[in-house]
């Protein structure tokens, strides 16, 4: 038997079990409806297949993620979210990670003016606040939401939030900033997250995002985040600035969404030269990474309550080495396409069979990039 | 078969007056407005009443469920999208604002799911 026989036989076979546990679960006899019982945890889990060409397919509990919460008064409230990746925690994160995601208090003052401190989920793009696995579609978070925004994107901070009346609202945050020694040229800014651990906030981070939802169905928003992100030794400033806008439409079967992020690092030859000397290794950090992409769903069947199943096509753009500093060369395996194909069953609102199919390409003569399948298994209780 | 004369008279009068008590007995019909929950708004995020009015309020959610509360007034669960819509009835209330939030933790921005019922006095305003 040929591998990619062994391979195809695997993803079907992933896929018999997951459709197994949705079927189960939809011949389950339906909670007084649309009375669902939830205690103070709430929390939401990713099963995920992966078959990626050229490497072997991998099962990974990809993500375990509890939400508590508690009310000290109807004013002053508590919200954390807890996560395991990959299932299995090691030591140097060889393996998985535990992540205290959001852990914050809420001073609710008025409608219009809030106050919020802990450890906060950055208010940038549509996924890093709403990423519950029901809620988009495809397996894997869309590439712009992980190479261009580092979703899930978390730092330690306080700020305000509010909604201004007619669906106009707001967040606006001060943070810990990134740490730009860890920027890279595929995965751009993601491993400079601090996320709240000693984080070094010589100079604080800005963010903020406004958005209107004043008609049903349409979400419409704009994001920025500021920073300098350096170091006293060796002494460094280098300011990154990240813009993002997104739209976001349903209307009877069909949603419509779309977000554009461009991200901005100051003085990146200087600290690839920096990091160079540290490393022996020059990063190539661009000085701007640029994605975006578009998505349609359609709600293709329902049957009976709360029992549906979608279809979507999403077209991504990323890349992270868009524009260079003078005297570096862009790796152009890292300019980036995408198209995703695939599909969602529904069981219950809160229960999603995903598969899907990822055509990718980049701009390279030499280096491939890899098409994939993935089937996925995601729930919010 | 054709009914007596005096028979179908009857039922014209019978219905007449039927009719025409109905007018003055019958209250004025309820308005219904409609709010739609999902991760993490509530649309129309602000509901405008008046003062002594009664209105059924529709709840739907477009994803899964949440809750609906006005301190003091009514907290209700909000049927995951594909349930029937929940109507719940609401009023009468004096003027004020009365602020409204989903009150069963929906996900990582419940806590940005807030909004407004406003009852207004004939003269428009909300005494606070």
């Amino acid at each position: 038997m040929t591998t990619q026989n062994m391979k195809f036989e695997s993803a079907i076979t992933w896929g018999f079990v997951l459709c197994l546990a949705a079927g189960a679960s939809a011949q389950t006899p339906a909670p007084e409806a649309g009375y669902p019982s939830t205690g103070p945890i709430s929390g939401y889990m990713e099963l995920h297949f992966n078959d990626v060409e050229a490497s072997d397919p991998v099962v990974d509990f990809h993500r375990f993620v509890l939400i508590f919460s508690h009310s000290f008064s109807p004013r002053i409230r508590f919200l954390g979210e807890l996560e395991v990746e990959h299932a299995v925690v090691e030591g140097l994160e060889e393996k998985g990670e535990l992540e205290l995601e959001q852990a914050y208090l809420d001073f609710l003052v008025t409608r219009a003016f809030n106050i919020r401190a802990g450890m906060l989920l950055m208010p940038v793009g549509l996924i890093n606040e709403r990423h519950e696995p029901p809620v988009f579609q495809g397996v894997e978070r869309p590439f712009v939401d992980t190479f261009i925004i580092p979703t899930t994107w978390f730092e330690a901070g306080a700020g305000v939030h509010g909604e201004v009346g007619r669906g106009f609202r707001y967040r606006a945050y001060l943070t810990a900033p990134l740490n730009a020694f860890e920027f890279s040229a595929d995965e751009g800014i993601r491993n400079g997250r601090q996320q709240g651990s000693e984080a070094r906030v010589r100079n604080p981070a800005v963010t903020g995002r406004a958005e209107f939802v004043g008609v049903t169905g349409l979400t419409l928003g704009a994001s920025a985040w500021t920073g300098t992100s350096g170091t006293q030794a060796p002494p460094l400033d280098v300011k990154v600035s990240v813009a993002e806008a997104d739209a976001r439409y349903h209307r009877a079967r069909l949603e419509l969404r779309g977000e554009f992020a461009q991200v901005f690092i100051g003085n990146a030859a200087n600290l690839n030269r920096a990091i160079g000397l540290q490393t022996g290794v020059s990063p190539n950090v661009a000085e701007a990474l640029r994605g975006f992409y578009g998505e349609a769903s359609y709600r293709v069947w329902a049957s009976g309550p709360a029992r549906d199943a979608v279809a979507f096509v999403r077209y991504e753009n990323f890349d992270t080495q868009f524009r260079m500093p003078a005297g570096f060369v862009p790796l152009k395996q890292f300019d980036r396409d995408a198209c995703v194909v695939g599909a969602t069953y529904y069981p219950d609102p809160d229960v999603a069979v995903k598969i899907d199919y990822v055509w990718q390409r980049n701009q390279s003569a030499v280096v491939r990039a890899p098409n994939s399948l993935n089937i996925g298994l995601g729930w919010w209780f | 078969m054709r009914r007596p004369a005096v028979i179908r008279i009857g039922i014209c009068l019978a219905s007449i007056a039927i009719l025409t008590g109905a007018g003055h007995t019958q209250t004025q019909p309820r308005r219904v407005i409609t709010v739609v929950a999902e991760r993490f708004a509530f649309t129309p995020s602000e509901v405008s009443i008046d003062a002594g009015e009664v209105i059924d309020l529709q709840l739907k959610s477009d994803d899964t469920a949440h809750g609906f509360r006005i301190a003091g007034v009514t907290n209700v669960a909000v049927p995951k999208r594909g349930h029937p819509a929940l109507v719940i009835t609401i009023g009468p209330l004096a003027a004020g604002r009365y602020p409204f939030e989903c009150s069963r933790v929906c996900g990582a921005g419940h806590n940005f799911m807030r909004g407004a019922l406003v009852v207004r006095d004939k003269k428009g305003e909300t005494g606070r």
